[in-house]
């Protein structure tokens, strides 16, 4: 038996191969038949890896919806100070004292504190600064003086705003006249 | 052949007269398992019956026919890759049902020449063994052998090329072998 050759001695141990294959396949019709009982069949009403799946999903649709309601309630908070702030456009200091105060009673009660998000406890921070601020800018803006204010003041300020008087003598008005042109008369 | 759409009755004439085709490459396509091979042929079936599987004469049918038996033995091999893991229910055996029938591989004449052909074969990669499965097995072109292997036809020449390479090599080691086991029962004393 000559093994190296052409393509013609694979093709021959293939056609031995194939001959016994013919010879072991299973008749047309009873396969044909199975499949037709097969498909005549009801379908498998439960499935495992389908019920896996599910309550996969179910899990993950919870717990998008538990965490869209925690966030809905956080919006909520800062819906209420956006309010507020609308309202009296500035904190008064009695609104941010009454919200210190709210914040150091709480502070002194854990038990009884909220458990917040930290956005939302940053928003209340930030919110606090700022109405801080707005009260410091409210104390300053009475006591308010111009930069340039000392220039527009000189000694002669009383002179300027009083009148001399009709009857007086001329040496009298003189003194209003100033200095050096006083001596160029002598 | 090719028309729109067969209606069964012809089609099912149609895989009458390919089957023996059919369950050589079904067999090719689950590791020579010939239970795996009949079940496999029994879900392709079951496919064009409720229509999974439609015949639009894009090419021949032999070729769509190979290319669908060798997805669904794909598909059966991943099942049974979910099965051992207990992640689908395990529907009954074909064995059980079946009269049992002779393998192919004990039918064969199997002469150390067939039997170290087949071992060579299953040795090669899978496209390899595919590719010159249905050019030499089925008798299929290049062309069409892409067809059913869904590559394109240069690549299927390379597995074709290579896997070919890579038997005759082994054909020649074997018969090498032969022939000194041959010199040395003529001539003993030979080194």
């Amino acid at each position: 038996m000559e093994i190296i050759g052409n393509d013609n001695r694979i093709r021959a141990l293939f056609s031995e191969v194939r001959v016994a294959d013919v010879q072991a396949a299973p008749g047309f019709t009873s396969v044909w038949r199975r499949a037709a009982a097969r498909s005549l069949q009801p379908r498998q009403s439960f499935s495992f890896s389908l019920a896996v799946v599910t309550v996969l999903a179910a899990l993950t649709l919870g717990s998008l919806a538990v965490w869209s309601i925690y966030q809905q309630g956080s919006h909520v908070r800062h819906d209420a100070f956006a309010e507020l702030k609308a309202a009296g456009k500035l904190f008064t200091p009695q609104i941010t004292a009454a919200v210190n105060d709210r914040t150091s009673r709480s502070d002194q009660n854990p038990v009884r504190r909220q458990v917040r998000s930290r956005a939302n406890r940053s928003f209340t921070r930030n919110e606090l600064l700022v109405a801080k601020k707005n009260d410091a800018k409210a104390a300053t803006i009475d006591s308010w003086q111009s930069p340039t204010a000392a220039l527009l003041t000189s000694p002669a300020d009383g002179l300027f705003k009083s009148l001399p008087q009709l009857n007086e003598n001329a040496n009298e008005l003189k003194s209003f006249l100033p200095a050096r042109a006083n001596e160029k008369e002598k | 052949m090719k028309v729109d759409r067969m209606e069964i009755a012809d089609l099912k004439v149609e895989l009458e007269r390919l089957h023996p085709a059919s369950f050589g490459w079904a067999l090719n396509c689950c590791h020579r398992d010939p239970v795996e091979a009949e079940e496999v042929l029994q879900t392709v079936y079951l496919k064009i019956l409720e229509g999974k599987a439609r015949y639009r004469g894009e090419s021949s049918l032999k070729t769509w026919l190979f290319a669908v038996i060798r997805k669904t033995a794909a598909s059966e091999y991943r099942r049974r890759l979910l099965r051992s893991l207990r992640l689908v229910a395990e529907p009954d055996r074909i064995t059980d049902r079946l009269a049992p029938h002779e393998s192919p591989t004990t039918t064969v004449e199997r002469s150390e020449v067939q039997t170290h052909f087949q071992d060579a074969f299953k040795s090669l990669p899978k496209r390899q063994s595919e590719a010159l499965h249905l050019v030499f097995y089925e008798d299929l072109s290049l062309r069409e052998a892409a067809d059913v292997m869904g590559v394109s036809l240069g690549s299927a020449r390379q597995h074709y090329e290579r896997g070919k390479k890579k038997l005759r090599e082994s054909l020649e080691r074997m018969e090498m072998g032969y022939g000194n086991n041959w010199q040395r029962q003529q001539n003993p004393s030979a080194v």
